[in-house]
């Protein structure tokens, strides 16, 4: 694995230490674990994809890392698979990543469908049907109405509630247990 | 653009006829008057003996004190008596008054709805499994929905309750029947979560169930509720009478214990005279979809606290109303199949009653509002007493304390006349002796009764376990509450006083607890007080006059004893003990059901789970920010949300979609989690947007440009 028609220096690959390129595997590696791919040996032909598509922009962007170029070019892999399973257009990543994972979630890509996972067509017929037509329902249509609630008649109970707008009553309450602290030292000095 | 019907005005419920509601006034006229007759006749027993021994102005304070709490012990023990006559007997109850077993519930939608707020998701999803896979067995499955209706404001309480939803779902193959939506504001609390859900989806289902956080229903029990509405057009709600289980500390298993030996009697005496005028419990319970829509939209109530506001214990006043406008509201006490779990600690136990405190209080508003029935009433009464009951006891003692006190400060000695009823040939300690006597009968009779009862039913007899282990765990029991109640006391005085000066439901601190239960730095904490007037009481008491002394020593005892009584009551291992040697067994210990064993083998395999990772802080906003697939679960159920007006204005309200959430963003990538608080996390959370955004961020951004916290995150994924 390297860039085309160029010999490494030793300790190099694709012009850069081979620790920095460790580092780009690990970081793609992370992300397909989190997308549960979990056989280690789509786990390994899936990274080295993406290793190898980063190795080829190494030499024309020196001033990006590794592991920036790896990830980027792991979403760009991803996010165009996703547009051509699920034949959206991929004007809005965002939009279409989140779509495209919750597909693969829905058509349980982690538990069935591992080996077409970022695989060029065709696939399955089973597989894209359940990548297309996975969606989320949280709940069914809604059939919005009203309520209103209906005042209560409280009678003339309701001046009660006013009662707390007394401003004195914490300090009225205050001085009852001053008052009593009062009485019980008396008592405790008078007998 | 989803279509917004209004409901119509629901059809007139066969109003009860007139025959019933003379005999209905009959029962409740003989229920009240027996409590009523029995308290007159030994308060005029008690007022003899005040007379003997002298009579005063504090003479007249006790007495009257004497009597409201006689009447309400009467009322309980009355509820006992007739309760066990009517199991005894067959009475007048739901499950007999129309063929209902022979009804089919083809065509009939009901909605079984799980409000929750920020509690174990993973706890709330295996209750619903359980109800899920139980009325699966029945094969009415298709005419059920279920909703877990979140008003959760933790963020990572609200990223759990999405990942167990769509665990659960893709587990049961039940998505488009257990759906999840979370609220973006709590208005209105548990009823505001009701209300919302009914404004958006109520109009589908004829009928709606509630369940709590911790409820479990037998399939049976479900599709018995609908048949139970079909067959009687007059029913607005039918409560069942849930059983406590699931308790493993020892408090928890003697509250479980009580509840399962002694409710079969209590609850047909509460049926007898209620009838169709019954109560509402706030879950476990089925409810007429439209009536509910039509009329228990809950008004605030005039004022400030502690009477004016939302009404929070909404339950009684929803019944009320819809008796108010002609519904039935019935118990369903016969039916099984119905449970919820109890809080496993007296302090845990204590921190629920404060809430209910608080709103039961608040019923003395809503108890004079025009149109009630007097039935309705009648229980919002009987639930503000189980609280005032309380200072009214603690004002009791102090009264008959200054009362010693004062007689002794006089120096007279103290001479003692003839008894008022000139039959009675006793001597005034003989005279106290009787009374006291009957006290303690009219309080235990109930107790006694249930175990007769239990006597005489073979089946149960075996479920507990055997008589004789039913007589001793209910002795045991018996003891337990002695001590309970001086706490219990001193709790809902404290909470009455605090509801009363406006200080409301302050948030009680968590627990300091280990696997096994509280610890005793924590018990020491929260019962140092409770301690504290126990021995300075008892001290003063003992100042006073020894031999009265003794005579408290049953209240002494509980203060004094609180710290170890709380701590191990809340024992794990001394509930287990207790099990093994046959003590407070309960019929679904000794014979779980299909769908309670299913429960426990589910949260048996999450417990170990969550004992070798346990969650840790933000780990709710790591996995929805890194995580592809919670990520992508959040931001759809975010953008099916943004589909409801209401939804869409809630957020907009909240700061969606500002420029502002970008740069908190952008905060939360440069400086991790810490950096924010808790609104501004829930904030970025709300956003479908910026949370795609962010979960590209986090996995193209060079590391050098993430905060430690996320790099740490990450490295979590490289196994």
């Amino acid at each position: 694995m390297s860039a085309p028609g160029r010999i490494d220096a030793p300790g190099q690959l694709a012009g850069r230490p081979l620790e920095e390129w460790n580092g780009a595997y690990s970081k793609v590696e992370s992300y397909f674990h989190a997308l549960r791919v979990r056989n280690k040996v789509l786990l390994g032909q899936l990274v080295a994809l993406v290793l190898e598509r980063a190795m080829h922009r190494s030499a024309a962007e020196p001033q990006r890392s590794a592991t920036e170029l790896a990830v980027e070019e792991m979403d760009h892999l991803v996010n165009a698979w996703f547009a051509q399973v699920l034949q959206a257009a991929a004007s809005n990543a965002e939009m279409l990543s989140t779509r495209g994972r919750m597909a693969l979630l829905l058509a349980d890509m982690p538990g069935r469908w591992q080996d077409q996972f970022l695989r060029p067509g065709p696939w399955p017929d089973e597989f894209v049907l359940a990548m297309r037509d996975g969606y989320l329902r949280a709940g069914p249509n809604f059939q919005l109405a009203n309520m209103t609630p209906r005042p209560l008649d409280l009678g003339p109970i309701a001046t009660l509630t006013q009662w707390s707008r007394f401003p004195y009553v914490k300090m009225a309450a205050t001085w009852i247990l001053f008052g009593l602290l009062l009485v019980a030292l008396f008592y405790v000095t008078h007998h | 653009m989803p279509s917004e019907p209004t409901i119509s005005n629901p059809a007139s419920p066969l109003v009860m006829s007139q025959i019933h509601r003379v005999r209905l006034g009959w029962r409740i006229f003989l229920f009240y008057s027996s409590a009523v007759l029995l308290t007159g006749l030994v308060s005029l027993l008690f007022a003899d003996l005040l007379w003997r021994t002298g009579w005063s102005s504090s003479g007249i304070v006790l007495l009257n004190l004497f009597i409201v709490l006689f009447l309400l012990i009467s009322l309980g023990c009355m509820h006992g008596v007739f309760g066990f006559v009517l199991r005894m007997t067959h009475d007048r109850r739901l499950t007999r008054l129309a063929d209902y077993r022979s009804r089919t519930i083809k065509g009939v939608s009901t909605a079984l709805v799980f409000p929750i707020h920020n509690e174990d998701a993973a706890r709330v999803c295996q209750g619903l499994r359980a109800t899920y896979e139980s009325l699966e067995k029945t094969g009415c499955l298709s005419s059920f929905d279920f909703y877990i209706l979140s008003d959760s404001t933790d963020p990572d309480k609200w990223v759990e309750e999405e990942q167990q939803w769509f665990g659960l779902v893709h587990d049961l193959d039940a998505l488009g029947r257990v759906y999840y939506r979370r609220r973006v504001s709590n208005e209105g609390k548990k009823s505001g979560n009701i209300r919302d859900f009914l404004r958006t989806w109520g109009t589908r289902y004829r009928y709606f169930i509630v369940f709590d956080a911790d409820s479990v229903m037998r399939g049976e029990t479900v599709v018995d509720l609908v048949k139970l509405m079909e067959a009687n057009p007059s029913a607005g709600l039918v409560q069942t009478v849930p059983a406590l289980v699931n308790a493993t500390s020892l408090f928890g298993r003697i509250q479980q214990f009580a509840n399962r030996l002694y409710t079969p009697i209590f609850i047909p005496g509460l049926n007898f005279w209620a009838q169709g005028f019954g109560n509402y419990w706030g879950h476990n319970a089925i409810i007429r979809t439209e009536p509910f829509m039509q009329h228990c939209d809950l008004p605030q109530l005039p004022g400030r606290k502690p009477f004016g506001g939302l009404i929070l214990s909404h339950d009684f006043v929803e019944a009320a109303l819809l008796v108010k406008a002609g519904w039935e509201a019935w118990l369903a006490y016969d039916l099984e199949g119905s449970y919820e779990e109890a809080p496993q600690t007296l302090i845990d136990n204590a921190r629920r009653e404060r809430r209910w405190c608080e709103g039961n209080l608040q019923h003395f508003m809503v108890i004079w509002a025009k149109g009630l029935r007097g039935s309705s009433r009648l229980h919002l009464a009987q639930g503000i007493f189980g609280y005032l009951a309380s200072p009214l006891w603690l004002f009791f003692l102090l009264t008959f304390n200054w009362m010693l006190w004062y007689e002794g400060q006089t120096g007279l000695s103290r001479i003692t006349v003839r008894a008022f009823t000139p039959f009675l040939r006793v001597t005034a300690t003989q005279h106290a002796f009787i009374i006291f006597v009957i006290c303690l009968a009219v309080l235990f009779l109930p107790k006694v009764l249930a175990l007769v009862y239990l006597a005489f039913d073979k089946e149960r007899r075996r479920a507990f376990g055997g008589l004789t282990n039913a007589i001793v765990s209910a002795l045991a029991e018996t003891a337990f509450s002695a001590l309970h109640a001086p706490l219990q006391m001193l709790w809902h005085s404290q909470f009455v006083a605090a509801s009363l000066l406006g200080g409301g439901c302050a948030q009680w601190e968590s627990q300091k607890r280990t696997a096994d239960g509280i610890t005793w730095t924590e018990a020491l904490r929260q019962h140092w007080g409770h301690t504290l007037v126990g021995l300075i009481w008892g001290g003063a008491i003992w100042r006073l006059d020894p031999l009265t002394f003794w005579w408290f020593t049953p209240v002494m005892a509980g203060m004094v004893l609180s710290i170890p009584l709380s701590v191990l009551t809340s024992r794990v291992s001394l509930g287990q003990q207790a099990r093994r040697v046959g003590l407070f067994l309960t019929p679904e210990e000794t014979e779980p059901p299909p769908e309670l064993a299913a429960l426990r083998t589910g949260m048996a395999a999450l417990d170990e789970e969550a004992a070798i990772a346990p969650p840790a802080p933000d780990s709710g906003l790591a996995g929805v920010v890194l995580d592809p697939y919670l990520n992508a679960i959040h931001v759809s159920l975010l953008r099916e949300k943004r589909q409801n007006p209401d939804f869409a204005r809630a957020l907009s309200n909240l700061g969606v979609g500002q420029p502002e959430v970008r740069t908190l963003c952008e905060r939360l990538l440069a400086a991790g989690p810490s950096h924010l608080d808790r609104r501004e996390k829930l904030l970025i959370m709300s956003d479908a947007d910026q949370l795609s955004w962010l979960h590209r961020q986090a996995w193209l951004r060079p590391s050098a440009t993430l905060a430690r916290w996320w790099q740490s995150q990450i490295r979590q994924y490289a196994r």
